[in-house]
């Protein structure tokens, strides 16, 4: 079970609000023409943040104890970070249509 | 010793080493899951992100009413995420009729959520988009990648307005206890979660 150290629910609604703010910011970006990989970039940027935040106040992981918290997340981020080792080969099939 | 349980096996009574995470098995079990869901998640929006690079011309097919009716649906979605710790709370507390409340109107938020979606997803059918044809002539995979990765989202907000319908159920015939409606919260969080990726990837990058 969680801690007693849990935030009022006032405080739970201001983190929803502060979700919403990020929403909102993002899809400003996305009106502003930026090229698609500064727009990609700056989305997964505030979409991690995002998932931090719900992580760790939604989800209530920071009142739990630590241990939890370094057993789950190093190891997914390190799983979901190795699935970007194919990448390349699409970089590569994006050359080879303009070489054609 | 503090961190062990008693528990009694077979007429004898022993000493158990308690868990070193603080938590009951169901919600560890429930964190297990959601890393391998997490995993699951991460595998589609990086084929996604794969046939997207990969691709000559990609369809943008989302215009500025999709991307507001995207942003509702994330309203309702975190809403619900708060109506959700609403109901933890009450059971923590004790309070059956406000467990019951919380957890209704959570699984209406759900339910408006999946309606919004399959509008969206009627909409672009009804444009022309298949999983497999893109009615604009560019990359027919964005059909595919898109009511994959919606439709596995939305299967899991179904499944989620199922379970706590169970689980209200059974907490209000006194069946299941706070842990079991703390757990499903846990899952209902994280669909919240996966859909803060699947709403920047799928719909902003997508927009016209």
């Amino acid at each position: 079970m969680s801690s007693n150290r849990e935030l009022a629910m006032s405080s739970y609604v201001g983190i929803a609000v502060g979700l919403m703010v990020i929403v909102g910011i993002e899809v400003i970006l996305t009106y502003q023409h930026l090229p698609p990989r500064t727009l990609l970039f700056c989305l997964l940027c505030l979409a991690c943040l995002e998932a931090f935040a719900a992580v760790m106040y939604l989800m209530h992981v920071k009142y739990e104890k630590p241990i939890l918290f370094w057993t789950i997340f190093p190891a997914t981020l390190l799983v979901l970070g190795f699935l970007c080792y194919l990448l390349p080969d699409a970089f590569r099939m994006a050359s080879m249509r303009l070489l054609r | 010793m503090n961190q062990s349980e008693l528990a009694v096996v077979g007429g004898h009574s022993i000493e158990m080493e308690a868990s070193p995470y603080g938590i009951e098995k169901k919600k560890l079990g429930m964190w297990v899951f959601i890393v391998s869901d997490a995993c699951t998640f991460g595998a589609f929006l990086f084929a996604y992100g794969y046939m997207r690079i990969g691709a000559p011309v990609w369809g943008t097919p989302f215009e500025f009413s999709s991307i507001m009716n995207g942003v509702l649906m994330t309203t309702i979605l975190l809403s619900s995420s708060l109506t959700m710790l609403a109901a933890v709370r009450s059971a923590q507390a004790g309070d059956k009729a406000a467990v019951g409340k919380w957890l209704g109107v959570t699984m209406l938020l759900g339910a408006a959520f999946a309606a919004l979606h399959l509008r969206e997803w009627f909409k672009l059918i009804g444009e022309g988009w298949r999983l497999f044809y893109n009615p604009t002539g560019g990359a027919a995979q964005f059909g595919a990648t898109f009511f994959s990765v919606t439709g596995l989202h939305l299967t899991h907000v179904v499944s989620g307005v199922i379970a706590l319908a169970f689980i209200g159920r059974g907490y209000s015939q006194g069946r299941y206890d706070e842990s079991h409606v703390e757990t499903a919260g846990l899952y209902w969080h994280f669909v919240d979660l996966v859909w803060m990726f699947v709403f920047p990837l799928m719909y902003l990058m997508n927009a016209r």
